[in-house]
């Protein structure tokens, strides 16, 4: 683990973040009539000079290339715009929005791990017994219900079992911890029980790849307690496909929070795009999507560095 | 072929869920035969009505049947998920068909580009696109076909990098054959295993992003009924009418589990790993 390392992946990581800029400034333009049309509406009183002038305000009378060079240089200084709706900085209404989505996030992390962990290492030791098969039967189901679904199966019986338990109506953590955790518990269960299918299915397999090599036998042979043979020989190297998974899986983490933040009314980031889709406000829109994929840019980079803490066999140049 | 097929058959699990999703397809194409009502007739005096002989998924709060309006979702949820992945898989074997053969600068450029899209999460990429464009049937087909492009794109190079350096090819180029010609007669005729399997299982994902493009109503706006979009509406009534959200989400599920567990039973067979 070298400082070096994570300076170089950043430098590389560049031309794909400018892509995804070019691409989303592009896609933007692509959209028939633009930011000025979008703002006055049907209702259009404007004179012809006014809206030429609203036309400079917001550089689009210059070429193409110089709009991008600006998109990037206010991209570059956060400057992000105002929405269209509610004017205010889209950058502010990002940071409001963003911790509700990491909260989901971490929480449903937690559920998945411990859920799909013991569940995939369980499967694989005790491997084409009832219970395998079970795993594997509840994994597949898993990976193909729709999150949406789940979530509701999940809200009926809670709203039948538990009476009074607050499944609706966020609160910040920093507000009402009690009420926050009990409003989050389902959407993140959701999320998570999603999640840890495929997290179960990875350990499984990846759990008996190991359990097959010679070390471990070696490891029995010497007589090394089984708990110590699973635990700390198996584990520790069956982990590194595991958290390649946990990084392919952020996207479809932060895809999920889209439709999980809307049904559970959660005023997160998903909840924010989708209010920005349905009013057509432009720069919300654009600079959401952005922040989401520099995001997962960024993640990206930070599980390829805990590959290093988990093998040291890993090195990173 | 024929051994292929007769191998995949002898595992019942596949025949089971290909018969699945072979009936399930007849609904879809022929939904007048099996439902009673239109999706669209409203009745007043049925409204909310739990599942019954009469109705048998229920109604809706308009009185509408839930069946018919799931048999009729069906349709246009697979009609979407289909097209976009037959889309995705032509641009991208092309694309992916070039990088890997021409190699240098086209891979560069291409590869380049399929990482560009990968930092996109798929749903986000798709609900972008239709969030911009309006959400008619062949934005919605483009927007989720454009997200598996890079998928075929990278999967089909992979495999032409191999296929490209065996004897038969260079025999083909030593005979005279375009280049053209050798791409898409000798080598797209051998990864017709990868294609099928990388088919199979991203039409499930597909139809999962159709679906939930659907739930938060940026698939084909109402009344229009899609899968995802009755779940999406029947959230308002999930506790006093669940079978509005519940039955359609079966449905869902259903299919794709269907789709997922071919493209595993596919990918045992054709896979030469596995043999």
């Amino acid at each position: 683990m070298s400082f070096g390392y994570l300076i170089r992946r950043i430098i590389t990581s560049i031309p794909t973040i400018l892509f995804v800029a070019f691409l989303v400034f592009i896609v933007m333009h692509l959209v028939p009539g633009d930011v000025v049309d979008m703002m006055l509406g049907t209702q259009n009183y404007l004179t012809q000079e006014q809206i030429q002038e609203l036309y400079r305000q917001y550089g689009l009378d210059k070429p193409l290339i110089v709009q991008f060079g600006i998109w990037l240089k206010n991209l570059a200084a956060l400057d992000f715009g105002t929405s269209l709706r509610t004017g205010k900085k889209v950058i502010d209404l990002i940071f409001d929005r963003f911790p509700v989505t990491l909260e989901l996030s971490v929480l449903s992390m937690f559920f998945a791990t411990i859920i799909g962990i013991p569940l995939g290492i369980t499967a694989a030791i005790k491997r084409n017994s009832f219970l395998d098969g079970l795993v594997r039967v509840i994994g597949l189901i898993g990976l193909s219900s729709p999150s949406f679904w789940v979530g509701a199966i999940l809200i009926v019986i809670f709203a039948g079992l538990f009476e009074g338990f607050n499944i609706f109506g966020y609160v910040p953590l920093t507000e009402n911890p009690l009420k926050n955790l009990q409003v989050m518990f389902l959407p993140s269960l959701t999320l998570g029980l999603m999640l840890s299918a495929q997290i179960m299915r990875m350990t499984r397999s990846s759990m008996l790849d190991v359990l097959q090599q010679e070390y471990i036998k070696t490891a029995k042979a010497k007589g090394v307690s089984y708990s110590k043979v699973i635990g700390k020989h198996a584990l520790k190297n069956a982990l590194i496909p595991i958290i390649t998974l946990f990084g392919i899986q952020l996207g479809y983490l932060l895809a999920g929070t889209i439709v999980i933040e809307n049904m559970f009314a959660l005023p997160g980031l998903g909840r924010l795009l989708l209010q920005a889709v349905n009013e057509r406000d432009y720069p919300v829109i654009q600079f959401v999507v952005m922040f989401i994929a520099f995001l997962i840019v960024a993640l990206n980079i930070i599980v390829d560095f805990i590959y290093t803490l988990v093998d040291p066999r890993v090195e990173l140049r | 072929m024929n051994r292929t097929v007769r191998k995949f058959l002898r595992n019942p699990l596949n025949l089971i869920f290909l018969t699945i999703l072979f009936l399930i397809l007849i609904v879809a194409i022929f939904p007048g035969i099996f439902t009673r009502y239109t999706p669209y007739s409203m009745d007043y005096n049925a409204i909310l009505e739990k599942p019954s002989l009469n109705h048998l998924f229920g109604t809706d709060q308009f009185g509408r049947d839930i069946f018919s309006r799931c048999v009729y979702g069906l349709q246009k949820s697979v009609v979407i998920a289909f097209s976009s992945i037959l889309f995705a898989s032509f641009i991208g074997t092309i694309l992916g068909l070039i990088a890997g053969y021409y190699g240098g600068a086209w891979d560069l450029i291409i590869m380049r580009i399929c990482d560009g899209f990968f930092a996109f999460p798929s749903l986000i990429l798709a609900l972008f696109i239709v969030a911009l464009f309006g959400s008619t049937l062949l934005n919605l087909i483009i927007a989720i076909g454009v997200v598996y492009v890079p998928i075929f794109a990278r999967t089909v190079r992979g495999a032409t990098l191999s296929i490209r350096e065996t004897l038969f090819v260079k025999a083909s180029k030593v005979i005279g054959k375009s280049n053209t010609k050798i791409m898409f007669n000798d080598i797209l005729l051998n990864l017709s295993s990868v294609l099928i399997v990388t088919f199979t299982t991203n039409l499930s994902t597909a139809f999962l992003t159709e679906a939930s493009l659907g739930f938060l109503g940026l698939s084909v706006p109402p009344p229009e009924p899609t899968l995802g979009g009755l779940v999406g509406q029947g959230t308002a009534f999930l506790l006093s009418a669940p079978w509005i959200t519940l039955f359609p989400g079966f449905v869902i599920a259903i299919i794709v589990l269907s789709l997922n567990i071919l493209g595993d039973g596919l990918r045992d067979i054709l896979d030469p790993k596995n043999k």
